[in-house]
């Protein structure tokens, strides 16, 4: 027996079990029946123990190179190390499909463990949404896309892997995505389970909004990998280039982000029901959706994928989710009614849905430049294509707004703000970004929009640091030193100062991007030894090539000198690879040497014999804020993320007090001002911290119906 | 400040009316930016959007000398000419049963041989090369084995 019949019983195991799983769930919840339900969820874990067998099962595979499975022969080869040997397993697409299923198969086993935090009621249909997504997913695995299907004749020797994707970035990117569209199933599946059960408070939106916040995280993990993969192995000098393919990546994450705003909006004033639950809906669509898109050969794209019949499945489930899910709206929609009324634009809700706007602005505007070629050649019969100058000009400006309103958002209260108040705490900020408009012109910076666009990110990081200055101080007063206020401040709020960071890193972010598209500059030469390129101040020596000759690679390498201000500063080997099985398909090494926040990033993009070389370099100014501002705002997603330690949250919070969790008393903290009942139950430090950024805020008039519960009740 | 002047109005209302569910500032903040993303988009639609054709579409094309097309076609074997010295190359692309020939100066890209899907976009007098302003190649992924056409 090979292990590849192991795999593909445990794949039809799985599937009966996730179609006993749905049974017993749904049984259960008809019937009340907690019994059921238990066996459900152990159904659910029986799912994911034979997915894991089944994955393990292609890894040894794999490993043993049995070149006798279809997948192995064609993804692997005996020269290929043995990480990239067993990474090869979600490489192509039957594997990535069963990597799909599996690390759903693993979240819902998460779920089940966690599910008694969840509210009971939907607990079943969670379980039972999920397994239908799984089903699908093991329907492809076991019939049209099947990662054990043998050959007659076994090879001797596989393909092996592609070089450009032989890379310790690869390694960890696609999987990444992978996950991050995975995870969104989970907050669709609740959404599903509250509109089955009608259960459409706020609890659900609790129970879901770690799960967005962890397939938020992951997401933005695996397009920043991304962007370092392109940056450092393609050699196009760029890190995003607008290609449907990373369009695809990037649309769950923009709704997703925007759920995370607008969920507040519901959970303090039971507002936006319905465009809360068509966010989560949208997100997990736009997922399958980007699953889809890459295995259709529906888009053309410079990425090229092996078309194949999955895509007509991946269509038609991707119609049953929008039909299904439009069907269960309309029968809830008497449900989702608004508990309460907007007051005043200039208010934290305000903010929210103007960030909504404008995020679901730029993934409009992004599907809409992704489908332009179906769509015109549907209306024209001529394919028309937009490139990146389309994404720029359109997203650029709608980013740039959203930038400075993540500036002025959160020093909005809710309901509504005073403006004397709201430009006391914006003076600053604005004086950050006059003072950065002025002295910019004087570096060089002579581009008019490159100016507005770096002010704004002045603004913004300048409101957020003072936002975050002022908590410290409070605390200080308070008798602790700065670092650990900061430290003490982060810990307890962690939402908000989490959302902090993530804006942080946003506004670093943008620095660099705005850097790199506005001043990079290119030279190309080709240089004989001892001639050079001189570039910013800087001036590359080319000495010569080294063409080295291994078994299963030729690496040419170019040996360059960078000489600053007269004085040697590094030798740099920027290097091509060639891979005899590839058919001599060269893959780069490019060298990139950063000096004041410039990168110089150089490629051997030609050469000849050992004494000629063409060399491209491109200046990218800024690019290291991009990589700092991404890692910022991964560590800011997690603090959001991060667990409450239980036990002092029981200490803090008396258990009469239902509303008030630990973690939702810093965006709560106008609520807390309504009454000194509500103030008294939260230590008082709180209201010390918070009181500053308030002070002078207008109250409102009006019933106090900032808590749902007591408005309801 | 108009805006929160009329919100503040409305509440003065008696609590028993109903109040609009969003009032007017919202919905007109709403459609200025659903205009602006509109605006945005149609505006740069019509300027930057390129015609994607064939190689027999391209033959029959009428104002492709001003305005920039792409064309995508496999490189044949043996077209490919280099020229060092003005870093030039040339080569002929096929698609549909025919040909075409493509001058492009820069660098082309790693993974430009005969045999593999390129687009290239430029301008096309109508004979003569065409005359390349980029050229891609289609970026083998993890998805398709490396053997093209398969």
């Amino acid at each position: 027996m090979y292990f590849s019949t192991l795999g593909r019983i445990s794949l039809i195991l799985a599937t009966g079990f996730a179609v006993l799983a749905i049974a017993l769930s749904i049984a259960g919840a008809l019937r009340q029946h907690p019994a059921l339900v238990a066996s459900a969820k152990r159904s659910v874990l029986a799912v994911t123990c034979f997915l894991l067998l089944a994955a393990a099962s292609l890894i040894i595979s794999f490993l043993i190179h049995d070149f006798g499975v279809s997948y192995v022969a064609q993804h692997s080869s005996l020269s290929m190390p043995w990480y990239f040997t067993a990474s090869a397993f979600n490489g192509g697409q039957e594997g990535s499909l069963l990597f799909w299923a599996l690390m759903l198969s693993i979240f819902s086993a998460i779920f089940i463990f966690t599910s008694k935090r969840a509210p009971t009621a939907l607990v079943p249909y969670v379980m039972a949404t999920l397994m239908a997504i799984e089903i699908f997913f093991l329907i492809m695995l076991t019939s049209v896309s099947n990662p054990f299907a043998r050959l007659p004749v076994p090879p001797a020797n596989g393909v092996g892997l592609n070089p450009l994707l032989m890379d310790t970035g690869m390694l960890v990117h696609p999987p990444m995505l992978l996950m991050g569209y995975m995870s969104f199933s989970i907050p669709f599946a609740f959404a599903v389970a509250a509109m089955i059960t009608g259960q459409l408070g706020s609890e659900w939106l609790r129970a879901i909004r770690r799960w967005t916040l962890a397939a938020w995280t992951i997401q933005t993990t695996g397009l920043l990998l991304g962007a370092w993969w392109a940056y450092h192995v393609l050699g196009w000098g760029g890190y995003w280039g607008w290609d449907p393919v990373e369009n695809a990546a990037l649309l769950p994450w923009l709704t997703a982000t925007a759920f995370l705003h607008s969920t507040m909006v519901q959970e303090r004033r039971g507002m936006l029901k319905v465009w809360n639950l068509s966010l989560v809906i949208l997100s997990f669509a736009l997922s399958i959706f980007g699953t889809f898109e890459v295995r259709s050969g529906i888009i053309s794209s410079v990425h090229s994928f092996a078309y194949s019949a999955v895509g007509g499945f991946f269509l038609a489930f991707l119609a049953i989710i929008i039909v299904f899910s439009i069907a269960l709206f309309i029968f809830r929609l008497p449900r989702l009614r608004s508990e309460q009324e907007f007051d005043s634009p200039i208010s934290r809700e305000g903010s929210f849905l103007l960030n909504n706007f404008l995020l679901l602005g730029v993934t409009f505007a992004t599907l809409w430049g992704t489908l332009f070629p179906l769509l015109s050649r549907a209306f024209t019969r001529q394919m028309q294509t937009v490139g990146p100058p389309f994404y720029k000009q359109v997203n650029g400006p709608i980013l740039l707004v959203l930038l400075l309103a993540m500036g002025v958002g959160p020093l909005l209260a809710w309901r509504r703000t005073s403006t004397r108040a709201l430009w006391r705490n914006l003076t600053l900020p604005a004086l950050a970004a006059a003072l950065c408009a002025a002295v910019l012109p004087l570096l060089g910076v002579r581009d008019i929009w490159a100016n507005v666009a770096f002010a704004v990110c002045a603004f913004t990081a300048g409101a957020i640091l003072y936002e975050v200055w002022r908590g410290v101080r409070v605390r200080h007063k308070h008798g602790e030193a700065y670092p650990i206020a900061l430290f003490m401040l982060i810990n307890r709020y962690r939402q908000r100062y989490g959302g902090y960071i993530v804006h942080l890193g946003l506004a670093l972010l943008a620095v660099g991007v705005i850097g790199s598209q506005f001043f990079q500059t290119q030279k190309d030469a080709i240089l004989k030894p001892g001639q050079s390129i001189s570039l910013s101040g800087y001036q590359f020596i080319y000495f010569g090539n080294i063409d080295e000759k291994y078994p299963d690679v030729e690496i040419i390498t170019s040996q360059l000198q960078i000489w600053h201000n007269g004085q040697l500063q590094q030798y740099i080997y920027p290097a091509r690879q060639f891979y005899p099985n590839f058919g001599n398909q060269p893959a780069s090494q490019i060298s990139i040497t950063t000096y004041n926040l410039i990168d110089f990033y150089v490629f051997l993009a030609n050469w000849n014999g050992l004494s000629q070389a063409t060399i491209r370099v491109f200046v990218n100014p800024l690019v290291t804020f991009v990589w700092i501002g991404g890692l910022l705002m991964l560590f800011g997603g997690l603090i959001c993320w991060w667990p409450e330690r239980r036990k002092r949250r029981k200490q803090t919070i008396p258990e009469e007090s239902t509303i008030l969790n630990e973690k939702d008393v810093p965006t709560m903290m106008p609520v807390l001002e309504w009454g000194a009942r509500a103030t008294a139950r939260v230590a008082p430090i709180l209201h010390d911290v918070q009181q500053p950024a308030r002070q002078g805020r207008v109250a409102p008039r009006g019933r106090p119906g900032n808590i749902s519960k007591e408005a309801s009740s | 400040m108009q805006t929160a002047l009329n919100a503040s109005i409305e509440e003065q209302q008696p609590q028993t009316r109903r109040k609009r569910r969003l009032p007017i500032s919202f919905m007109l903040g709403g459609l200025a930016i659903l205009g602006a993303v509109i605006y945005l988009v149609i505006a740069n639609t019509q300027a930057t959007s390129v015609y994607y054709m064939t190689v027999p579409e391209l033959r029959s094309c009428a104002n492709c000398t001003t305005q920039a097309v792409r064309v995508a076609g496999v490189v044949q074997a043996g077209s490919v000419v280099n020229d060092d010295a003005h870093q030039l190359v040339r080569f002929t692309i096929a698609d549909g049963g025919q040909s075409l020939q493509v001058a492009y100066s820069g660098i082309v890209p790693d993974i430009f041989r005969p045999g593999i899907t390129v687009v290239v976009e430029g301008l096309y007098a109508g004979r003569g090369p065409f005359q390349a302003q980029t050229l891609l190649a289609k970026c083998p992924s993890k998805f398709q084995s490396a053997t093209p056409g398969k």
